[in-house]
């Protein structure tokens, strides 16, 4: 309008006050063009089509508010498309059936895209405001609704995949991409379809399926081969999953394989004849027994029944090995056997079972299960030891030598008797150390450096002792010889060893009558000895010693003799007289009679060896018995050696003694165990008391609660303890 | 009155307090403190001398011998046991002057006459728990040699049949059966002691011995040996004289 003249005043547009009237027939015409478009789109007829025309036309159905409208022709045009696509694809025959859905698939999808864009104003704003599904959403739903869900196509489309899958599970090569694009559809359609109408009924066919095969499996193969059957199986399914299904069902479907393959026959297959896990472990097949340790750990309560039956042969061949008469006769072959065992078994969950710590202490509690079975285990292991020290480990490099140590060490960790181990290394150590024969000092000391760090200072403290006295030793023989250099030019060497006698192992010492030569040169010895070290006593040791002698026989052979102590003693009478009786023997050197005995065994009776002559020539000494020297002695070796001081495996009686040491010795341990508890409890009950006592003891002995008992009551008598006066389980302590 | 041994008074009050109900009377009658007698010293001093040795201050065997004639008990009988009880005698066979006479006055008797009315009740202290057992440990002590910690077993299975002829223990002739095959040793105080707790709690079919009960280990092996040789079965205490 055009005010240049009139007044100026305010002025505003109002709205119409009527309605605006459309033409009626607008709405239908709209639509019915974008219902064409939708046809000729699905007709693949889409190029003709002007995208920005109908754009509008839809935009303005929305606009004038007609969305309802074009929403549900959109509904009804699509659902006709969709009846009409599914016809087409129930009429297809055999194989062609999936390739017919797939390529409807695809142009269905082609042509949501289109209209979806074509719709994009409803698709933002009608449909949000309604609560309508959007487009895309909607095309899928009537897609799932309208095929894949009408009757003749979803059991169809079922039994055609689930025919494929078993196809090629028999071995037949079949269309994988036509598989992984049907699949994605159902993917594609939402997880519940893919699910109800796919996956449930495939890990059901698949179940089946193996539940089938794995029953024959097992009735025809071996437990190798079923393994290895299952493991490709296992791989295959991982496989399929990856070429063509939804990664969600990997687990799922490995779980079905795991169950009917594995966790159905696992007792059966570990327990099968000749070729079950017990077959496995004693042949070393590690290929074989690695891949049961991967399959089984895929299933509930798998390596717990590897490890039960593992655990069991072994404490029933630890048994046998232990309690076996043949091997016990040889302490040193035992202990190998022992060691070859560890060996063995550390090897196969190193290589098969990938170091599975639950493994190793399955291993560790057999062998310390099995080890103890046998009382003389700690005696056999010291003899091992003493073996290797004394001339196995000769010519044998330094790491080498580390690690049958440290081998050792193992075996002796799992001894519960330590204290007894003790007692036989100290006399065996004893042993060595006196006759010169061990083959290095330094894999000694390393020993008792690795019993120290395993059990502490005290284990090791009389042994070290004993590596000193020996030091201490030569350089006192130095000494003397500096000081008696010229007294001693003609007397026969002595070379003395000077113990301290707490730490060595104790024996009750006798002496005999040395030859006069020897016991004038030892008192001189002594004299040197305690003007040095005044307030010691020295006592001499003569079932210890050794001696070298030289011999010139009858027929002038000349021999150079090594023999013990007591030995020489009975030799060098010889020189004084041609034949002896037993008891004039006797008599001059008072050596103890069941000493003796040996001592002439071992000279007169044994063939290479006997220096001496016996009438009557029976084996046994008889009190009447007359020695001669034998003139007639011959060797092929100039040194001669005799005399035995090596550690042998104990006889009963000298086992017996010794135990019921080691039982003394216990008893100051338990009762120091016992007042050290109550000192700083006060007051405990006796099953806490056992408890304590036996825990505090146990790095050295098992305690025999028995003997406890009778140590608090030995405690009582001595007033360290009381019982309680009201409650007689209760003791006190008394300061 | 007999029984107890005090006066009628006394008894008539005790058996109205307890409604006439004989047992009653006896728990109100002993749970009152004793009244004390009046004791004359002369009287008492006499009397030692009757029995005192003749080289020493002490009344020793001879001296018992009397006084138990005079008494008209025999010197076996347990009587002697709860007697030597109440003078705190340190050793058995022989009375010091000052357990002889502190003894008999806490007795509250100063006669031969009032001794022997005392010995009923005497008796009668056996049936209570709680003395037997002081009697009991008493005797442990007083039976052992002087200087000697533990009990010579000879002693003790004497002592022990005399004892548990009152209290009777069914398995006393097998514990010192067991005690002589296996044991050979003195007993020990602890040991002493905890039988008395064992007759008392543990039934005679051992049906409720506790492995772990914390016995003396001789009680341990006791229970072994009755089940080794038969004569605890299935919890039945099979009778001994049938097997022999």
């Amino acid at each position: 309008m055009n005010s240049s003249n009139q007044k100026k005043r305010n002025f505003q547009i109002e709205a119409f006050k009527h309605k605006v009237v459309v033409d009626p027939k607008y709405a239908d015409k709209t639509w019915k063009i974008l219902e064409h478009a939708i046809t000729e789109i699905y007709n693949h007829n889409a190029s003709g089509l002007s995208f920005e025309e109908l754009y509008r036309n839809a935009y303005n159905m929305v606009l004038h508010k007609f969305g309802e409208k074009l929403y549900s022709g959109l509904v009804g045009t699509m659902t006709l498309h969709l009846q009409e696509m599914a016809k087409t694809i129930e009429a297809a025959q055999g194989n062609l059936f999936l390739e017919e859905l797939n390529r409807k698939w695809n142009d269905h999808n082609k042509a949501l895209q289109m209209i979806r864009d074509i719709l994009m104003y409803m698709d933002r704003t009608f449909i949000p405001s309604n609560r309508k599904t959007p487009v895309h959403e909607l095309g899928l739903n009537l897609w799932r609704d309208n095929v894949i869900h009408s009757s003749k196509i979803q059991t169809r489309l079922l039994d055609t995949l689930l025919e494929l899958i078993q196809k090629e599970r028999t071995g037949e090569i079949i269309n994988r991409g036509l598989m992984r694009n049907i699949i994605k559809m159902l993917m594609d359609l939402g997880s519940s379809v893919y699910q109800e109408d796919f996956e449930k009924h495939f890990l059901e066919v698949s179940a089946d399926f193996y539940r089938a095969e794995s029953q024959d499996f097992i009735e025809c193969c071996d437990c190798g081969d079923y393994l290895k059957k299952a493991e490709r199986r296992l791989n295959e399914e991982i496989e399929r999953v990856s070429l063509y299904l939804d990664s969600k069902s990997e687990t799922k479907i490995t779980n079905v394989v795991e169950k009917e393959m594995i966790a159905s026959h696992m007792l059966r297959l570990v327990h099968m004849d000749n070729s079950g896990l017990v077959n496995m472990l004693i042949d070393d097949k590690y290929e074989d027994l690695g891949r049961m340790y991967n399959l089984f750990r895929r299933v509930p309560n798998g390596l717990p029944t590897i490890r039960d039956v593992m655990t069991s042969h072994l404490r029933e061949t630890g048994k046998q090995l232990v309690t076996d008469a043949e091997k016990l006769k040889d302490p040193v072959e035992f202990v190998q056997c022992l060691l070859n065992e560890k060996d063995k078994y550390d090897k196969i969950i190193n290589l098969a079972f990938s170091n599975d710590k639950t493994f190793q202490n399955a291993l560790n509690s057999s062998f310390e299960y099995f080890i103890n079975l046998n009382p003389r285990s700690p005696e056999f292991i010291s003899l091992f030891v003493d073996e290797k020290l004394r001339k196995g480990l000769k010519g044998v490099s330094e790491e080498d030598v580390e690690t049958i140590l440290d081998k050792v060490m193992m075996l002796f960790r799992y001894l519960q008797e330590k204290d007894v181990f003790e007692k036989y290394y100290k006399q065996h150590l004893a042993k060595r150390l006196l006759s010169g024969k061990t083959v290095s000092d330094d894999a000694e000391r390393s020993l008792i450096v690795k019993l120290k760090t395993e059990c502490g200072y005290q284990f090791t403290s009389k042994l070290e002792g004993m590596f000193t006295d020996m030091k201490t030793s030569q350089d006192t023989m130095q000494g003397f010889y500096a000081a008696y250099a010229a007294e001693l030019g003609d007397s026969p060497t002595l070379v003395v060893q000077v113990l301290t006698t707490g730490s060595w192992p104790t024996q009750p010492s006798i002496t005999c009558n040395l030859p006069a030569e020897m016991s004038a040169l030892c008192e001189k010895f002594r004299s040197y000895y305690l003007g040095t070290h005044t307030g010691r006593r020295l006592s001499w040791q003569t079932n210890m010693g050794t001696a070298d002698l030289k011999a010139i026989f009858g027929k002038g052979q000349k021999h150079e003799l090594n023999v013990s102590t007591y030995q020489m003693c009975v030799l060098m009478l010889f020189n004084s007289a041609d034949r002896l009786s037993y008891k004039e023997i006797e008599q001059a050197t008072e050596i103890p009679s069941s000493d003796l005995r040996r001592c002439l065994q071992s000279l007169a009776c044994v063939k290479g060896k006997n220096v001496l002559r016996k009438e009557p020539m029976s084996k046994d000494i008889g009190e009447e018995d007359a020695f001669f020297v034998n003139d007639k002695f011959t060797s092929k070796f100039y040194k001669v050696k005799i005399g035995t001081v090596v550690a042998q495996k104990e006889s009963e009686p000298e086992k017996q003694e010794t135990r019921q040491r080691v039982e003394e010795d216990r008893k100051p341990q338990i009762e120091a165990a016992i007042v050290r508890i109550m000192k700083s409890r006060r007051v405990l009950d006796h099953n806490n008391i056992i408890a304590e006592v036996t825990k505090q003891l146990q790095s050295r002995f098992l305690a025999n609660p028995g003997e406890i008992k009778k140590r608090i009551e030995s405690l009582i008598e001595r007033d360290f303890l009381e019982r309680d006066s009201s409650d007689r389980r209760l003791y006190r302590y008394l300061a | 009155m007999t029984i107890t041994g005090t006066s009628e008074k006394a008894a008539y009050q005790a058996l109205k307090a307890s409604d006439w109900h004989l047992e009653g009377a006896f728990d109100a009658f002993y749970s009152q403190p004793q009244p004390k007698s009046y004791t004359d010293a002369r009287r008492l001093e006499d009397l030692y001398n009757r029995y005192k040795d003749a080289y020493a201050d002490m009344i020793m065997a001879d001296g018992i011998t009397l006084l138990c004639s005079d008494i008209l008990v025999d010197h076996q009988d347990i009587v002697m046991l709860v007697l030597s009880w109440h003078m705190k005698a340190a050793t058995m066979c022989e009375f010091s002057k000052q357990e002889f006479i502190g003894g008999l006055q806490s007795l509250g008797v100063d006669s031969i006459e009032k001794l022997r009315e005392k010995i009923p009740f005497m008796r009668s202290e056996l049936k209570d728990d709680q003395k037997f057992r002081e009697i009991y440990n008493f005797a442990f002590g007083w039976a052992k040699e002087k200087g000697q910690k533990s009990l010579a077993l000879d002693t003790a299975i004497g002592m022990w049949q005399l004892l548990f002829a009152e209290k009777h223990w069914p398995l006393v002739d097998h514990w010192c059966q067991f005690l002589q095959a296996r044991h050979n040793k003195a007993i020990s105080r602890d040991t002493w002691s905890q039988l008395l707790e064992f007759a008392k709690t543990v039934d005679p079919q051992l049906s409720n011995y506790d492995v772990d009960g914390a016995w003396p280990y001789l009680i341990d092996e006791f229970v072994e040996y009755l089940i080794e040789n038969g004569i605890i079965q299935n919890g039945q205490l099979s009778d001994w004289t049938q097997k022999h």
